[in-house]
């Protein structure tokens, strides 16, 4: 066990001199061990998948690792994160290879023989390098193929595949970092809100929050007892924002507007935060007596349609969400005074227009509209 | 090996014109024009890659100084890419052309240049800046997400045309036919990657609301051909909408079957199942109009071949797989049987679906007496001038074996004069375009040959011989004379059935090989 342990501690280094220069020293022979060492611990993928305890005890090592390599704060991954990895520990260790201008050409040579041998080399069990490198190559081309032919953005984003599969793939590595430290998710996504366009991860995380809970892949796990839920990435989640003021205001003002619904909908935590957040926008609000209308004093203020559209949103959502915004907005009309008229709340405003635009819409589709509480 | 040099060379150019104009791949024409080609050029590319293995890489150059350019030609076209093995064929070429020890500054920018192609094909990311970026920052490898990728974006687009096909009124969320015809073309190069199997299904059931057919020929081609070559496995749903829409490929796939019957050895009527089941003809034959197209194959063929037997026997066995799909249903006939026999009369039809082994022996004199009727009523109540009638009833009738079978049986079975509606039914089956007083004569000339199987019966020795002399008694001696043919049918039948007959079958079959095993049947 614990030459197999240092074997993967062996490995794990090369991998990380691979993407460096220091390649330049190697020689044919050198690269044809590191791929013996890929190949032996692929082997042992194999072998040990359905091993809980070595499985797990090398799990632990390759955590062990990535704690020491800095940790989840550093927001560096190492290239084995994880026991899957071992699975394809050669083809990691083959294309950091493959780009690495540093590699000398003899050395560069042996590498391309031994991975492509070329035809007739049938291989028993497994799948062959050369197999798994050429079937990359032909999903990568279908992923092209299907991205400039025929895919479009969904506007729903929580259903669209590119946002999705980002959604996926924070979810897996966010329960992993879980397994490996209990602080581990929260330092983990400071990390890669530092460093990462903030946009689209904001717009990950919402669709990440509205994923369906996951049932166990038959085909993926090897083990039966783990089981990929989503549960435990969400809740990370949405601990981190919460924890997180600028990022949730952020958050907040990024996302489309209903998409932002579903997702207070279906994590009812963050309803009082974002309501919190709606209310202080709404109060730095004040009445233009000229023009008639709410304006705002800073340019980033949130102006009045989009406050008016956000709880529009919000009432027509289901049941204990619109409950708990109707009330918080009879709760801050009664402080500003229990107003009827209009333009001297901004919350009694907002109630007006919440309740005619029911109307109108009772009008235009006959149906009798919701906010008969209001 | 001269001449195959020659060969390369003339096919390099025409390959280096074709690669220069598709380009990247990226209007229809050269979408389609590459989709055509696919096949031939990975074959050229084979050739190229057995020529250059044996060459070191200066030679290489010295043979095709302009390899370089046609190989990234090829890499910068995805559909290329994309297909079967053509992205690990242009890689073993590539590497033939790597320098071991560049020995000049020249030497080592090939090199250079050559891994860059390399690490376009295998890793360099064509994507989303931000999906790259993200990707990268959580530390996943393209290894570990494209099949993810890929997934999720074949699941979406599956569900959008299902839900263009089912909200057709929405005009909202249809889908434009050019997006539609657009991931057909797309579909070909990878239609042998399991991964995409749920946007092939998509593809063909889901028919959207266009009047005309939008799907690219090239698509539905590459399909049948996958499914031939058994490269892909599809629900029979799936192929039945294929062959409804793309009349062509229902009929390669007959053609196909048909190949495969001719070029094996001798075809047990289990192998000959096989064969049918496999190909997916029985099953989707529920459909009548795949059905009627099926039918009138074997008609022409059974035309053709002037009634072989080996076609009559491969129409028996594609009826029972077809009756044994149409029960498999689970529910009643959605079609009348008139859509599926529409030359014949309902009444009879009817009857000759049922299932001979499920009526009781007592029963058989009676039922086969009823469609020896129905028969000559149809045969004989014809007027002169049409003879698809008679054709027709008789092609119906020998679409079921079993009736033939059981009347056999019944007139070897039993100590009565033989019945003479037996007796038609079975001249019939050997003889439909005889005429009434030839029919008569064969009929008689049975008659004679059961009296003399029934005297050996009663008798207590039994020869060979005694076989022999039976059947002797034919005038014919043309062998495929419709009496000729009942008569070993006959003959067969005693061998196995009659309780002395299988003591003297040996014997039998050394006395007269020709004439006894020239019976049709397994």
């Amino acid at each position: 066990m614990e030459s197999l342990l240092q074997h993967l501690d062996r490995f794990s280094e090369l991998l990380a001199v691979s993407r460096t220069t220091h390649v330049s020293t190697w020689d044919p022979a050198t690269v044809r061990r590191a791929l013996q060492w890929a190949r032996y611990l692929r082997h042992i993928h194999q072998r040990f998948g359905r091993h809980g305890r070595i499985r797990m005890a090398l799990e632990r090592r390759l955590h062990n690792h990535w704690r020491q390599e800095g940790g989840f704060g550093r927001g560096l991954v190492p290239g084995l994160a994880n026991f899957q990895a071992l699975g394809r520990c050669d083809v990691l260790l083959t294309l950091r290879l493959l780009e690495n201008r540093a590699l000398g050409d003899a050395a560069r040579h042996h590498l391309l023989q031994q991975l492509f041998p070329g035809p007739g080399v049938p291989d028993a069990d497994e799948e062959t390098l050369q197999e798994s490198l050429a079937s990359l190559a032909r999903r990568r081309s279908a992923v092209h193929l299907l991205r400039f032919n025929g895919y479009r953005e969904n506007p729903n984003l929580q259903e669209d595949s590119l946002m999705k599969t980002q959604a996926e793939l924070l979810l897996e590595r966010l329960q992993e970092v879980g397994k490996a430290e209990a602080e581990g998710p929260t330092r983990f996504l400071s990390s890669l809100w530092e460093r990462l366009p903030k946009n689209n991860f904001l717009k990950v995380i919402a669709v990440a929050l509205l994923q369906p809970p996951l049932s166990p892949r038959p085909q993926e796990e090897l083990e039966p007892g783990i089981h990929k839920t989503h549960g435990e990435g969400s809740q990370a989640l949405v601990h981190w924002l919460l924890g997180n003021s600028e990022v949730f205001a952020a958050f907040c003002r990024a996302l489309p507007v209903g998409l932002l619904t579903l997702v207070t909908s279906r994590h009812p935590a963050l309803s009082p935060v974002y309501l919190g957040l709606l209310t202080d926008w709404g109060q730095r609000l004040h009445y233009d007596l000229q023009k008639g209308i709410w304006v705002g004093t800073e340019p980033q203020d949130v102006p009045w349609e989009e406050l008016h559209d956000r709880f529009l949103s919000l009432c027509q959502a289901p049941s204990p969400l619109k409950d708990e915004v109707l009330t918080s907005l009879e709760t801050c009309k009664a402080q500003d005074g229990d107003f009827e008229v209009p333009g001297l709340s901004i919350w009694t405003d907002l109630l007006l227009a919440l309740r005619s635009g029911a109307f109108r819409k009772k009008q235009i589709l006959g149906f009798s509209p919701d906010l008969s509480s209001v | 090996m001269a001449q195959d040099s020659v060969d390369l060379s003339c096919d390099y150019q025409f390959w280096m014109q074709k690669l220069s104009v598709w380009d990247q791949a990226s209007t229809l024409e050269t979408q389609q024009d590459t989709c055509l080609h696919l096949a031939q050029f990975q074959e050229f590319l084979r050739k190229m890659y057995e020529a250059l293995k044996e060459m070191d890489s200066n030679t290489v150059i010295e043979r095709f100084p302009t390899i370089g350019q046609l190989l990234a030609k090829a890499c910068w076209n995805p559909f290329i890419l994309a297909y079967d093995e053509s992205q690990k064929i242009l890689i073993w070429c590539l590497c033939c052309l790597i320098n071991k020890e560049p020995q000049n500054s020249g030497q080592s920018k090939l090199n250079y240049w050559i891994q860059g192609l390399l690490s376009h094909i295998l890793s360099a990311l064509r994507f989303d800046k931000e999906v790259a970026l993200f990707t990268q920052g959580l530390g996943y490898a393209p290894i570990d997400y494209y099949p993810g990728l890929l997934k999720n974006m074949v699941l979406s687009l599956a569900s959008e045309l299902r839900e263009n096909h089912l909200n057709g009124f929405n005009t909202q969320r249809r889908m434009a036919p050019e997006r539609v015809a657009s991931l057909s073309r797309v579909c070909v190069p990878l239609i042998t990657l399991p991964d995409v199997d749920p946007l092939v299904e998509a593809l063909l059931i889901c028919h959207g609301h266009e009047p005309q057919e939008i799907l690219q020929q090239e698509f539905f081609e590459a399909v049948n051909e996958a499914i031939l070559l058994k490269k892909i496995s599809l629900p029979v749903s799936a192929v039945v909408c294929l062959w409804l829409r793309h009349l062509p490929s229902l009929e390669k796939t007959m053609l196909h079957l048909f190949e495969k019957l001719i070029s094996s050895e001798r075809n047990c009527l289990r192998r000959i199942e096989c064969f049918i089941k496999d190909s997916l003809l029985s099953q989707a034959a529920c459909h009548p109009a795949i059905f009627r197209v099926v039918d009138e194959i074997f008609r022409c063929a059974l035309l053709e071949t002037d009634g072989a037997p080996e076609v009559i026997a491969t129409i028996q066995v594609f009826t029972q797989c077809f009756v044994e799909a149409l029960e498999k249903e689970n529910k009643q006939l959605q079609f009348t049987l008139k859509t599926y026999f529409p030359y014949t009369s309902p009444s009879l039809a009817t009857v000759l679906l049922q299932d001979p082994q499920g009526i009781p022996q007592g029963q058989w004199l009676q039922t086969l007496k009823h469609i020896s009727e129905l028969l000559r009523k149809a045969v004989e109540d014809q007027t002169h001038g049409s003879c698809r009638g008679p054709f027709e009833s008789w092609f119906l009738f020998i679409h079921f074996g079993g009736w033939a079978e059981m009347a056999a049986e019944q007139l070897l079975m039993s100590a009565a004069e033989p019945p003479t509606a037996v007796l038609w039914l079975l001249a019939f089956y050997y003889g439909p375009c005889d005429g009434r007083q030839q029919r008569t004569q064969t009929m008689v000339q049975v008659k004679a040959v059961l009296g003399h199987l029934r005297a050996m019966c009663r008798s207590t020795t039994l020869s060979a011989k005694d076989l022999q002399t039976a059947a002797g008694q034919g005038t014919d001696t043309d062998p495929r004379a419709p009496a000729q043919q009942l008569i070993r049918h006959l003959l067969l039948n005693f061998l196995l059935w009659a309780p002395r007959g299988h003591m003297i079958a040996r014997d039998a079959i050394t006395l007269g090989p020709d004439w006894f095993l020239m019976s049709c049947g397994d």
